[in-house]
């Protein structure tokens, strides 16, 4: 008869400790670099839908229904087995010298994400009148610095909660790094399940961190919209 | 406080259930078995020749299949196949989903506080597949990546005989040698015999090696649950009577054999002291 | 490298990737991809409505736990949550369950929290003076909810139950980490078998995806405006 021993101390100190430390700082440094850059091509792309420039507003509408449309996990095989044969060999080797599992994560987490967030700005854009562009239009504004000065602003204000919602995305979505061998939380918690066999403390562990994880992002974005978006708002 | 209220929630989920989730597999697999009429084994599907897909038959056949075959032809019950990799294979058997593991599964003291093994049923080593000519010691490996899956004994070997190595693990061994052959790695990392069938599949096989660089013994055993005395003994008199017919070593011969792509030597004998 | 692409191995395994081993094993390929979305999406939508319902009641003692429950798990990745269904469903089953079904439970789990939001969300934006009104006619509580909210809330929801429907679609790929044989699982078969041609395999199968999820999407959009423009009238 089997009796389960649960063992906590196996996730709470120890070599397997150390395991699930490192992979904390993997998930966390895949996300804040996912965030920033997601945030950034979601930014370009959003105004690249907006523009009057025909072939920007076809290529950014083309990259939105195309990435949104397909797994992100597909997605990943494709930038880490499928970019081989397009790529030129120098590139290829130089990719391969450097940390290319954690890059390939990365740069798919970062092109999904941004079809999102670009949607979401577009929104936020379009929930701001039209004659406020058209005024700054009017006053001489170019439609790049009437977007940068009047329109951006206050679409990001708009945008922020989901925006947060993206970020937490991403930050939940870096579990599938694990699939191309990066080292992140999922993949170090399983690690541990199949060396030791103790699949609920390892499980429970990547949990709590998840979920600190996701609290975290939430408050600081609450935080900074109430003290620095709105510091006046009354609530 | 949100945080403190999931883990006490989650401790005492696992706490409930963890106790009724192994209160599950029969404390006698033997009478079970003979019971329900089946024999359900957690085998390998992708890895020829130990456990594969036959593209004709499109079942799962090789050298563990075989090893399952013949203990349930002397139980006289049916044999079901449950493909499993070798992360999920020992859950599998925790939580009596399956029976019994056939899928080459080394032999080593910290699993063997989880699992009973068998007499050893297969015998080999762990050695490298390289690009032809580029690894002649294993110091050319140090500070390179090294591929091999996950949850094997394979990734501790190489970690302890390579400690400058990163080791990246995959899914399972073809994606570990599509990496290779992208030069993602500069080697996969798993038993010779694994090894041997990975090449003898591969598109361009003639720019691969496997270099005469073996880092640990891999004794394969068939993986029953814990303390599950009857089915053991069982499993162990049926291997050594195989033995003694010359049964075990004509399945080696089918798979390894000569007349196969891997033209291995049967440099062991299933014996009762291993 | 002779020529750049081959996608002989697409056309050579094509039925595999649709059905895998149907009829004459378990379905599988873009087959299974959508049998999983479609039950799934069938189940999280009713435990979606009872979560969002159960959210709003007044009674902290069922809305306390059940939004801390949805909290919890949209604060987890998918991943996550699937692995949490390998080990708790046979514990709570009481026998062993096969992968596809631990997959469609992982994945009910997940999406019946977000379904619960889009309830939520539905049920809050119909207009309070409905229901003040519903009451002064003498109906109960659970009457005004039953007859008169739900009904408005639902129709409104429609367009974001089928954007759920995509994410769906898309989130089944996660079946692949634990050996279900559905659309990626297949592809990384086939790529592990022939070893050579990953980035056709991985166009093609993204193209099919895209393909599936982008009718959807458009569903979705069409359905928004045709409901806004019943809406005012």
């Amino acid at each position: 008869m089997l009796t389960y021993q649960f063992d906590w101390s196996i996730v709470t100190s120890g070599k397997y400790f150390e395991w699930l430390v490192s992979g904390c700082k993997v998930t966390l440094q895949i996300s804040i670099v996912g965030i920033v850059l997601a945030f950034i091509v979601g930014l370009l792309i959003a105004v690249m839908r907006m523009s009057n420039f025909r072939p920007a507003r076809w290529f950014a509408l083309a990259y939105l229904e195309f990435f949104r449309n397909t797994p992100l996990l597909v997605q990943i095989f494709f930038w880490y087995f499928g970019s081989y044969k397009i790529l030129p060999a120098a590139v290829n080797d130089w990719l391969n010298s450097t940390n290319f599992e954690f890059a390939a994560a990365v740069i798919a987490l970062t092109i999904y994400t941004s079809a999102f967030i670009a949607e979401d700005i577009r929104s936020g854009v379009l929930s701001i009148p039209k004659e406020q562009m058209e005024a700054a239009r009017s006053a001489g504004f170019s439609f790049l610095r009437s977007m940068q000065y009047i329109i951006l602003p206050q679409a990001v204000r708009i945008t922020v909660p989901p925006l947060v919602n993206q970020f937490l995305n991403l930050a939940k979505n870096s579990s599938l790094a694990m699939t191309i061998g990066v080292m992140e939380l999922t993949y170090q918690a399983r690690q541990v399940e199949s060396y030791t066999f103790k699949g609920f403390e390892a499980f429970t562990a990547a949990t709590v961190v998840y979920l600190a994880l996701s609290s975290i992002i939430t408050a600081l974005v609450h935080l900074y919209d109430k003290r620095v978006l709105n510091p006046n708002r009354a609530v | 406080m949100k945080k403190l209220i999931t883990v006490a929630i989650s401790l005492a989920l696992a706490g409930l259930l963890g106790k009724a989730a192994l209160a599950a597999p029969p404390a006698d697999t033997l009478a079970a078995i003979k019971k329900k009429g089946v024999l359900v084994a957690g085998v390998k599907d992708s890895l020829p020749p130990f456990g594969y897909i036959d593209e004709k038959s499109r079942t799962i056949v090789g050298y563990d299949i075989d090893f399952i075959n013949a203990i349930a032809k002397k139980l006289g019950v049916r044999v079901e196949l449950k493909p499993v990799t070798s992360a999920s294979r020992m859950p599998q058997l925790q939580e009596g989903n399956i029976d019994i593991i056939a899928a080459t599964m080394t032999k080593n003291p910290e699993r063997a506080k989880q699992v009973d093994f068998s007499h050893t049923y297969f015998f080999t080593g762990q050695k490298f597949i390289t690009k032809k000519g580029t690894v002649r010691s294993l110091k050319d490996l140090a500070g390179k990546k090294i591929g091999t899956a996950k949850g094997s004994t394979s990734e501790q070997n190489v970690k302890k005989s390579i400690p400058t190595a990163t080791v990246l693990s995959f899914d399972d061994y073809p994606q570990a040698f599509l990496a290779l052959e992208q030069g993602k790695v500069a080697a996969v990392t798993t038993d010779e015999a694994i090894l041997a069938g990975i090449l003898a599949k591969a598109p361009n096989k003639a720019q691969f090696e496997i270099p005469n660089l073996q880092i640990s013994d891999e004794p394969y055993g068939l993986g029953m649950r814990k303390g599950d005395k009857h089915f053991v003994d069982f499993v162990n008199k049926t291997l050594l009577q195989m033995e003694r017919s010359g049964e075990a070593k004509k399945i080696f011969e089918r798979w390894f054999g000569p007349k196969t792509p891997f033209h291995l030597q049967r440099n062991f004998k299933i014996t009762a002291n291993k | 490298m002779g020529e750049l692409f081959n996608f002989n191995v697409i056309t050579d395994n094509f039925t595999y990737f649709m059905i895998g081993r149907f009829p004459n094993g378990p379905l599988g390929g873009l087959g299974l991809t959508i049998y999983l979305a479609v039950v799934s999406c069938i189940l999280s939508f009713f435990c979606g409505l009872v979560l969002g319902l159960l959210s709003l009641v007044r009674n902290p003692f069922i809305s306390y736990p059940v939004n801390l429950f949805i909290n919890i798990v949209r604060g987890l990745p998918l991943l996550m949550v699937i692995f949490w269904m390998y080990f708790l469903l046979p514990a709570l089953m009481g026998r062993t369950v096969p992968e596809s079904q631990t997959v469609i439970m992982g994945l009910t789990l997940f999406t019946s929290a977000y379904m619960s939001q889009i309830v939520r969300a539905g049920i809050v934006g119909i207009p309070k003076g409905q229901t003040e009104a519903a009451i002064s006619t003498g109906l109960k509580h659970w009457q005004v909810m039953l007859y008169i909210v739900l009904p408005q809330g639902l129709r409104n929801m429609i367009p974001s139950f089928v954007n759920q429907f995509v994410s769906l679609i898309k989130d089944t790929s996660l079946a692949f980490i634990v050996g279900v044989s559905e659309l990626t699982q297949v592809a990384t078969q086939v790529n592990n078998r022939t070893m050579a041609y990953p980035t056709e395999i991985f166009i093609f199968i993204a193209i099919l995806y895209f393909f599936l999820c982008y009718a959807f999407t458009s569903l979705s959009r069409w359905l928004e405006r045709r409901l806004a423009w019943r809406k005012a009238i």
